[in-house]
Formats: C-alpha cells, sequence, structure tokens
C-alpha cells in the first residue's frame, strides 16, 4: 500500500543568507500493507507529523521515495496529488477540518462534488454515510451546532464518501474527550475489518496505538531500533 | 466538480459579504454604464447627422455640377448626358435648366411670380419624381407645379395684405381651389421693360410631393423642353434670358443643363459610379461619399470614447481585484481544507475566476439598464434644458444619445475581460495557499 524509501526531510528556517537547517526525518524505511492498521509513535516533535504530510503530499521530501498503489507519488505534481489524494486517501485530522460555513450534509458531499458526481447520487451515498456514523438527524447542522465527537464524526464520514484504500489519520482523538475516542476507535477498527481500509494513524495515544496492527516508534526523525517497520 | 456546483459555491461565499460584494458590483455597474452612456453620445450624435444629411435624400443620387476643362468647369451638355446614361448601373439621369428670367402666371383675378424648369420627364420618372396630386405632363403645354406653387398665386390687388413676420401674403389672398386641370398663362419678357412680352397657355395636370423639411419651398412651375425651347425663340437668348442689350442676342446656342442627376439602380454601385465620373473629370456630390466620411470621423470619436469609458471600468476593476483578494484571505482555511482532501488548484482557480467574471456579469447587466434609462432622460431632459439655456429651439428628431446593440455587446466585452483580468491574480494567490498554513489558520 504504502512504501517509504530512503526518506529525509529538512526545513530551512531564517531568511536568505542566514538559512538554518533543521533535519527532522532521517533516512526512513518502512511499509504498510493494504488492510492494515499502523499507528506511528512518538513524542512531540520526533517527526512523526512531518512524516503524515509527507505521505499526505502536503510537503515534498528532501530526499528518497515514497510509494502508494504502485507508482512514486513523492515526485506527482501539485495537482495530479490532488487528483490522487481525492481519488485514494481519506483524512481524519485533529482539529476536525470541517468548512465552518457548511452544513454537516454539506461538508460530507464536499469530495463528491469536488470529483463531480451527480446531484443524487451524491445525495444517496452523504445520507448513508451520515446514518453509518449516526448523524442523520444532524445534517442541516453547522460544525459550530456539533459537538468534538460529532465534528470527527462527521470528518470520518467525509473522509469515507469516496470510497478511499487508505485513511491518513493525524491525532484522531486528540481533541476528544476518553468516552468519544472509544467510540471514535471503535468506527475505525469496524472499518477497516469491515470494509478492508488500510489506517496510517499518528498518535502519541498509547491507547491509540493499541489498536494497530503495528505500532513504529519515532524518534528525533529516526525509526526506533526494533520497531515493526517493515 | 461541475458548473453548476461551481455556481452554488460562488453563491455561497457571495452571500457571505453580501454588502462588500454589493459595492463592487455597484463600482462595476457604475464603470460599465459611464463607458455605455459617454460612446453612446457619439452614436446618438452620429445618428442625429447621418439622419439630417439624409434626410430628403435620395442614397442612390449623384449630384453632377459640370466637367473639368482647362478654363475651369463646363456645364452639362446633351453629350455629357448621353455618355452619363450609358455608363454601368446607371438607372436614370435627370437634368433640369431653369429660365434665367422670372415668368408671370395668371390664373383668373390670381396672378403669381415663380421660376421655370424646364425637366425631362421621362428619366424624372425612372428616378422615381413622385407627385402628391395628378399626374405627369404628356403634351408639350402640359406641366406640373411645386407643392407651394398654389401659395404664390395671390389676388392682382393693391389691397393685398402682408404678414409682417414671413412676408408672405395673408391667406385670404391667396388662391384656395383646385390647382389640377386649370389653365394657367405664362407670360414672359423679351426686354428688360416687358414690351414685347408672349404667353404660354400651360394646363397644371400634378403637383410635385411636399419638401421633407419643413423649412423648405417648392414653388417652381415644371415646363417641358419644347415649352422651355419656344421661350428661348421668342428671347432668342440661351435658357430664355431677358436681352438688355439687342446686340447680345445669340443666333445659335448649346444646350446646357443647371442640375443633373445621376441615379444608380442599387446603394451598392452608387460609389463605384462617383469613382468613374470622378476620373472622367465630372465634379460630383453624393450622401453616399459623404456618409462615409462622417462615419470615418464618427468611428474615431466613438473608439476615443468607449477608451475614456474604459478607464472608468479599470478604476473599477481596482475594486474586485481587492474584493476578491480580500475573498481568499478570507476564505483560505477552506481553501487548504479543499486542497488537502483533494481539489485541483486548477478547480480552485476557476470557482475565483467564476466569481469575479460574475460580479462583472451582474455589474454589465446592471449597467446597461442604468445607461439605457440615462440615455432616455438625456434624449428627452437635454433638449429640454438645452432650448431654456439658449433659448433656441432644437433641430427636431435630434438624438444626443443612442445606445445600438453593437455597443452593448463591445462594452459587455470590455467589462467581461476587465473584470476577468482583476480577478486572475487573486485567483493566483488561492492556488498558492500552502495547505498546512492554512490550515492552522496561520494565513
Amino acid at each position: 500500500m504504502i512504501q517509504i524509501k530512503n526518506l529525509s526531510h529538512h526545513f530551512e528556517l531564517g531568511k536568505k543568507g542566514r538559512k538554518t537547517i533543521l533535519p527532522v526525518l532521517k533516512d526512513i524505511n518502512m511499509e504498510v500493507r493494504r488492510g492494515e492498521i499502523v499507528s506511528v509513535v512518538g513524542k512531540s516533535g520526533s517527526g512523526k507529523s512531518t512524516l503524515l504530510n509527507l505521505i499526505s503530499g502536503f510537503i515534498r521530501p528532501t530526499e528518497g521515495e515514497i510509494w502508494m498503489e504502485g507508482q512514486i507519488v513523492s515526485d506527482l505534481s501539485e495537482a495530479k496529488f490532488a487528483d490522487f489524494r481525492l481519488k485514494h486517501i481519506g483524512f481524519i485530522f485533529q482539529s476536525f477540518q470541517l468548512i465552518p460555513s457548511m452544513t454537516a450534509y454539506q461538508n460530507i458531499e464536499l469530495p463528491l462534488i469536488l470529483k463531480g458526481e451527480e446531484e443524487k447520487k451524491r445525495k444517496e451515498i452523504v445520507v448513508r454515510m451520515m446514518e453509518n456514523v449516526g448523524l442523520r438527524d444532524f445534517q442541516d447542522h453547522y460544525p459550530s451546532e456539533l459537538s468534538g465527537g460529532q465534528q470527527q464524526r462527521v470528518s470520518i464520514a467525509r473522509a469515507l464518501v469516496l470510497e478511499p484504500t487508505l485513511i491518513l489519520a493525524d491525532e484522531p482523538t486528540g481533541s476528544l474527550d476518553s468516552e468519544t475516542e472509544s467510540e471514535i476507535l471503535e468506527i475505525i477498527q469496524k472499518l477497516n475489518q469491515e470494509l478492508g481500509i488500510t489506517f496510517l494513524i499518528i498518535t502519541h495515544d498509547e491507547e491509540v496505538a493499541q489498536i494497530g496492527d503495528r505500532t513504529i516508534s519515532i524518534r528525533d526523525g529516526r525509526i526506533m531500533e526494533g520497531a515493526n517497520a517493515v | 466538480m461541475r458548473l453548476k456546483d461551481r455556481y452554488r459555491f460562488i453563491r455561497q461565499n457571495i452571500k457571505k459579504n453580501r454588502a462588500r460584494t454589493f459595492m463592487t458590483i455597484l463600482a462595476t455597474a457604475m464603470g460599465c454604464a459611464f463607458l455605455i452612456v459617454l460612446a453612446s453620445v457619439g452614436y446618438g450624435l452620429q445618428q442625429s447627422v447621418v439622419k439630417e444629411t439624409l434626410e430628403d435624400q435620395v442614397v442612390t443620387e449623384v449630384q453632377v455640377y459640370g466637367k473639368e476643362s482647362a478654363e475651369g468647369y463646363d456645364s452639362i451638355t446633351v453629350a455629357d448626358i448621353d455618355k452619363l446614361e450609358k455608363l454601368d448601373h446607371v438607372k436614370a439621369v435627370t437634368r433640369r435648366t431653369q429660365l434665367r428670367q422670372m415668368p408671370i402666371y395668371t390664373l383668373d383675378e390670381y396672378k403669381s411670380e415663380a421660376m421655370a424648369v424646364s425637366a425631362h420627364y421621362p428619366s424624372e420618372i425612372a428616378s422615381g419624381l413622385e407627385l402628391s396630386d395628378g399626374r405627369l405632363p404628356e403634351k408639350a403645354n402640359e406641366v406640373v407645379v411645386g407643392y407651394h406653387f398654389s401659395d404664390t398665386l395671390v389676388i392682382d390687388s393693391e389691397d393685398v395684405v402682408y404678414d409682417e413676420e414671413t412676408g408672405y401674403p395673408e391667406e385670404e389672398f391667396r388662391y384656395k381651389g383646385e390647382l389640377i386641370g386649370q389653365t394657367i398663362l405664362m407670360t414672359v419678357k423679351q426686354d428688360e421693360e416687358g414690351n414685347v412680352t408672349e404667353e404660354i397657355p400651360l394646363t397644371v395636370v400634378g403637383i410635385i410631393e411636399k419638401p421633407g423639411r419643413e423649412w423648405m419651398q417648392d414653388r417652381d412651375v415644371y415646363i417641358s423642353q419644347e415649352v422651355f425651347k419656344q421661350i428661348e425663340t421668342f428671347t432668342g437668348t440661351a435658357g430664355g434670358g431677358i436681352v438688355y442689350d439687342s446686340e447680345e442676342i445669340e443666333t445659335g446656342h448649346l444646350q446646357v443643363f443647371d442640375q443633373v442627376n445621376v441615379y444608380a439602380d442599387n446603394l451598392e454601385e452608387v460609389q463605384g459610379i462617383v469613382d468613374t465620373l470622378n476620373e472622367e473629370k465630372y465634379a460630383t456630390y453624393s450622401v453616399v461619399s459623404e456618409m462615409k466620411q462622417i462615419n470615418t470621423l464618427f468611428t474615431i470619436a466613438k473608439a476615443g470614447l468607449i477608451l475614456v469609458g474604459t478607464i472608468a471600468l479599470i478604476i473599477a476593476s481596482i475594486g474586485i481585484y481587492n474584493t476578491m483578494t480580500m475573498a481568499v484571505t478570507e476564505r483560505a482555511p477552506d481553501i487548504g481544507i479543499m486542497k488537502a482532501i483533494g481539489a485541483n488548484p486548477k478547480t480552485i482557480k476557476q470557482i475565483f475566476l467564476l466569481e469575479s467574471t460574475y460580479i462583472g456579469i451582474i455589474g454589465a447587466i446592471i449597467g446597461t439598464i442604468v445607461a439605457y434609462a440615462t440615455s432616455v432622460v438625456v434624449n428627452i431632459g437635454l433638449p429640454m434644458i438645452l432650448e431654456i439655456a439658449f433659448e433656441e429651439e432644437m433641430p427636431e428628431g435630434l438624438q444626443f444619445s443612442s445606445i445600438p446593440l453593437s455597443l452593448v455587446l463591445i462594452a459587455v466585452a470590455i467589462c467581461l475581460i476587465v473584470t476577468i483580468l482583476s480577478g486572475m491574480r487573486p485567483a493566483k494567490r488561492a492556488t498558492q495557499i500552502d495547505v498546512l498554513k492554512a490550515m492552522r489558520r496561520e494565513i
């Protein structure tokens, strides 16, 4: 599903002439197989979020390759990576990243609109998704009118509408209480078992990491020795 | 992403900032209206000038004044007429010659002094001469008279009262009866004192159509060429002029024409005939040639006015640029989310371009409606204001402003180009938004 080969990344800080190089990831090699739940754990600043952003295509690696669905995606242009994301990847973010001016229904409908799906088909899919995540009665609510758990469920429904093969989750329960956290983790496990969706979860929470088939630890930009990276 | 969905997106976005979008649309509408109204003055005045020039003129007519020679210009002769008639696409060549004296006409107790003109009726008929009453002459002593000829027939008395303003005899002294079928007696003089005169009875068979303009008066009597020759034989002079000195009497003279008009069989051929005649060194005047010059002049003026109007639109475009830049900044987090879940940068660019185009289209529609309303008000109000201000009557049918469809299309096209161009940079900026910064609300 995902293969990362010799991936390194650094950030350039400061202005021209006084630039400082800040290495974040060093020589990362790892693999995520189809149907797995892989958790990436590490302390704050360890580079786990950067790793997710590189896999998402939000930033480009300084060195190395990222393979997904049998092709090198780290070389794709911005437009092509956007198309790839729309087609293959679903996202769950810590802060939900819902558009505030859109209702729950409209937020879930957004990827279908971007894909150019017909309105009738969109409605059918969105209603089904809302029922699946238990939000049928909240379709006309704006994100500000929903609880954290409800917002994350909207976010999950949005990630699922285009039936992706991979979901990248960045601290999916980071903004939720423990009860809601368990609900969300249950949904993730259910989706993995029933639909075979691959999950790559970035977290610093041990409880979240435990739902994974494998846990990869990152420290100071390197995968820790003994971690099940492959 | 479907066009319908893009449009829905734009409407949603516009709703969020109604006041700002309304002000931008208003500025665009004002710019567009200014452009149209300004250029409409050029169009309106052109229309008025063209209308004024074309009024009472047959567009297929080419007036021929004479032929260039070593001494200056020679009058048109019978030989010239033959030549003109043989030109391609010439429908008719009318020729008129004015009698060189003012005859007196008598009808019962009424008398009149009016010019006599010899006309060639077959060519007049071919050229499309219209009568208001009666028919065209068929015999030598039959005549048609100008529309206002009857006004000149006044009771032969010293008691006739003349209008102080116009100088014309009062209505009650004028001839009011039917003219058609009446025989008028034309008296021509041989000498200045009128010692030797000849009376020629003429039957009025037709009255020529009223001239198109109010101020034009047609009082002439149109005699046949036979009667004209009879007068020439009587006076012994070319054109039937009065003999001032008996030694001046000519024994033979060449027939020349004062007013020669060539009629083309259709409008497209007029310029060709004018060119041929000019090559042959004839002095000509054609309304088509004049129109060409007028139109060239007005085209330059209109282009200038459109250019000035475009400046107003460019100023309005600054507003659009500002609105779109603000919209991009405000929506940066939304754009970031859209990009993160897979929105193509091209789609985002198109949404913003469509939004500025939407503002342009609405502005252009409102601007056009306002321009039409302004045009109507200007056409009604301005002549009234000018008449009051200058105490002078404006020409009838004077149009200050005219908005043809072509002007609307030009203005809408300019408006759209300007608005799209002003939306380009903000739209490009939207595509360049960094996903991570946008999602962290750092923009």
